[in-house]
């Protein structure tokens, strides 16, 4: 309770550059972070370590699970509140650096860290060339196929060398219904799929990707307007759509009648699925024998694999002093070796520091899948999911629309139409009022 | 006479039996798939039955996540939370029902028109006022509104209140009851099967509740059934058949609190259709 005033009165006073280590005080942090099953008790342990290293720092942690960790965030800041230090999923970054809840790092990331030793910092910089927030973990898209269902087809491993195109074809084959035939033969039951080809997944394992290689997308590069209505997209929608029609592709009504939308590829029901790393948990969890290779190309053999890099905020009304303490904290996260050895260990990202990424640590774990090189070969074409203030409002939009042209009840023109103008609205509300 | 008796008995009873097995039939899966691992959890076609049953996985709910310590917090904010309804709810629907006092009828209005509110909107502002009373991150703002009378409880007693017929509250004058004597003595254990209803609804809700706590409650080792629950799932992690074996065992308590309800609960609910 005491804290909690001292919170309260903390931000109004003390300007001064005091120094937490010459006076001997404690500066205490509040470190805010969604639960992630059993990585909590390795975070707690970093923290503790945190806490040997910087003895005048003490840390206090939050945390909930993933959905209500940002609904009482976004509480919290609105009453005040906030933690002083915050990890952020990747897509939210923007939504508290455009309203100003999180600190602008860009002088500290620049004085302190050097740029070219992590992965990921630039996808938290905005327009501007400010930086808002340093990755914590990357999460970046692969395929990941079934090895033994290839091998029982006969069909050649996914390459590099692949296009969308390819993928399908393959995927045809891979596609068996309850009666056993493929989706090549004729007579394919399309509505009683027994192992599809490939399992489709919303946007960042799912249409994003696609629609991006095509060279479409969602956004325009400033992030304001939507460019929904392109021939470039609608060349790739009717690509999926296709797909899905001919029962290669899992549709969404497919996804529903799983247990969980995720347990296509773990349970042995689809052959391939476009995954950001943290898939390879479940993977291995059921022992699929599997591997991963970089995405597809698009016809004009542009490449793009989705990143999503969740990262450490720190509060834009936390005191200089606090302020300071997190960035200790963050540093320490991001350059320390150890730190970094003992969180890609858990297997859930890939690790931020560069040099970490590209040992035998990350590399060659002993754990699937073999050809991680595939996750950082990716990093070359990696871009955003057009992330913006108003992420999840206008892929709610799109979501809803372009899931009614993948379950065939409007033509891909009419739903991509629709799509533009309900995304637009979306974002001039929030631009146009700023 | 007898035979149209007996068959629609039989019809009755047919009836009764399948929709309980249909009602059961979701209950019955989330606990078969308790008890399944992961690879059985997600085989497709689905494997109904699990083979081997996994009974580990109650063992390691229990020791994954602090489950008595988060059972213990819910049952403190439950019981307190019920309390506090039964006893504000039903003084305030008594003043409401029985006695006369001035703007009666306005103020009876403005309480049923916060019904309409929808509880996001009051979010922010009682946060701040909790932070501001110093209560974040304990227990107390999870049961303290329900000492406040809350509208839907004041509603359920007036109405019981009010088809208590006006006759013994004379009677209790005349014998020398207080109004707090009458209301407390006459009235109170007249209304059992409401009383019983607003017990099952309040403890249901609040020990369900997610929302409030998770905005409230930062320490871990304050955290309630629900969130508790919600934490071993993460944004990542692919182990739903944890969640469901934590799920189940949080349902017990509700299922004692209602066994032992229940004979009211059904009395109120065929009561009110009599009258």
């Amino acid at each position: 309770m005491a804290f909690i005033l001292v919170l309260a009165g903390c931000s109004s006073k003390d300007d001064k550059e005091a120094s937490a280590t010459s006076d001997g005080s404690t500066t205490e942090i509040t470190l805010g972070f969604y639960s992630s099953g059993s990585a909590d008790e390795k975070m707690n342990e970093l923290i503790k370590k945190f806490e040997e290293q910087h003895p005048d720092i003490k840390v206090k942690t939050q945390n909930a699970p993933y959905q209500q960790f940002f609904q009482k965030l976004d509480t919290q800041i609105a009453g005040g509140n906030a933690p002083d230090v915050w990890l952020s999923d990747g897509v939210f970054v923007q939504k508290y650096a455009e309203r100003g809840a999180a600190k602008d790092l860009t002088e500290w990331i620049n004085n302190d860290l050097n740029k070219d030793d992590y992965y990921g910092l630039d996808f938290n910089k905005d327009s501007d060339g400010k930086y808002w927030a340093v990755p914590q973990g990357i999460q970046i898209g692969a395929l990941f196929y079934n090895k033994d269902m290839f091998d029982k087809a006969g069909v050649d491993y996914p390459d590099d060398s692949w296009t969308w195109e390819d993928l399908k074809e393959a995927g045809a084959q891979l596609s068996i219904d309850s009666t056993g035939k493929t989706a090549n033969d004729s007579g394919y039951n399309a509505n009683s799929v027994k192992q599809y080809g490939l399992t489709f997944f919303n946007i960042t394992e799912g249409w994003m990707p696609v629609l991006k290689s095509y060279g479409g997308g969602v956004l325009d590069e400033e992030l304001r307007n939507s460019i929904v209505d392109s021939p470039e997209n609608k060349e790739a929608v009717n690509y999926i759509v296709d797909g899905m029609q001919r029962g290669i592709f899992t549709d969404p009504s497919d996804l529903q009648a799983f247990q969980s939308p995720m347990a296509p590829f773990p349970s042995q029901t689809a052959a391939m699925r476009i995954g950001i790393y943290a898939r390879a948990l479940a993977a291995n969890e059921t022992g699929v024998n599997y591997d991963v290779t970089v995405l597809p190309k698009g016809p004009d053999g542009k490449r793009f694999s989705p990143v999503i890099a969740n990262s450490w905020i720190i509060s834009n009304s936390a005191s200089d002093e606090k302020a300071k303490a997190a960035w200790e904290w963050i540093k320490y996260w991001v350059s320390e070796d150890e730190v970094q050895k003992e969180w890609a260990a858990l297997g859930e990202a890939v690790p931020v520091k560069k040099s970490v990424a590209n040992s035998d640590l990350f590399l060659d774990s002993g754990e699937k899948p073999d050809n991680k090189q595939a996750f950082l070969d990716s990093f070359d074409f990696a871009g955003t999911l057009d992330v913006n203030a108003v992420w999840s409002e206008w892929v709610k939009k799109f979501g809803d629309n372009i899931d009614r042209a993948f379950l065939g009840e409007t033509s891909v023109d009419d739903s991509l139409e629709q799509a533009d103008k309900d995304v637009q609205k979306v974002l001039d509300e929030f631009y146009n009022n700023q | 006479m007898k035979k149209p008796n007996k068959k629609r008995k039989i019809v009755s009873y047919l009836v009764i039996t399948l929709s309980a097995i249909l009602m059961l039939t979701p209950f019955v899966t989330a606990a078969l798939n308790s008890l399944k691992s992961y690879s059985q959890y997600t085989a497709i076609p689905v494997e109904w039955i699990p083979n081997p049953f996994h009974w580990k996985n109650y063992l390691e709910v229990w020791q994954m996540t602090d489950f008595a310590q988060y059972g213990l917090n819910s049952m403190i904010v439950t019981v307190l939370s019920v309390a506090g309804a039964l006893l504000s709810c039903s003084m305030v629907a008594y003043a409401f029902a029985r006695l006369d006092f001035p703007f009666k009828q306005s103020l009876f209005l403005m309480v049923l028109g916060t019904l309409m509110i929808p509880p996001v909107v009051m979010i922010i502002p009682q946060f701040i006022i909790f932070k501001n009373m110093g209560f974040l991150d304990t227990l107390v703002p999870l049961w303290l509104l329900e000492w406040l009378a809350q509208p839907f409880g004041i509603f359920l007693m007036r109405q019981a209140f009010l088809a208590i017929p006006k006759e013994y509250e004379e009677a209790a004058k005349l014998d020398g009851c207080s109004p707090f004597q009458t209301y407390w003595r006459i009235f109170l254990p007249m209304c059992k099967p409401q009383l019983a209803t607003l017990t099952i609804f309040t403890f249901m809700t609040k020990w369900n509740e997610i929302m409030a706590p998770v905005i409230y409650l930062s320490s871990e080792e304050k955290f309630t059934l629900p969130i508790g629950v919600l934490s071993m799932s993460g944004a990542w992690f692919g182990q739903e058949q944890y969640l469901v074996a934590a799920a189940l065992m949080t349902l017990v308590p509700i299922l004692i609190v209602f066994l032992f309800t229940e004979k009211f609960f059904v009395k109120g609910a065929s009561s009110s259709g009599l009258k």
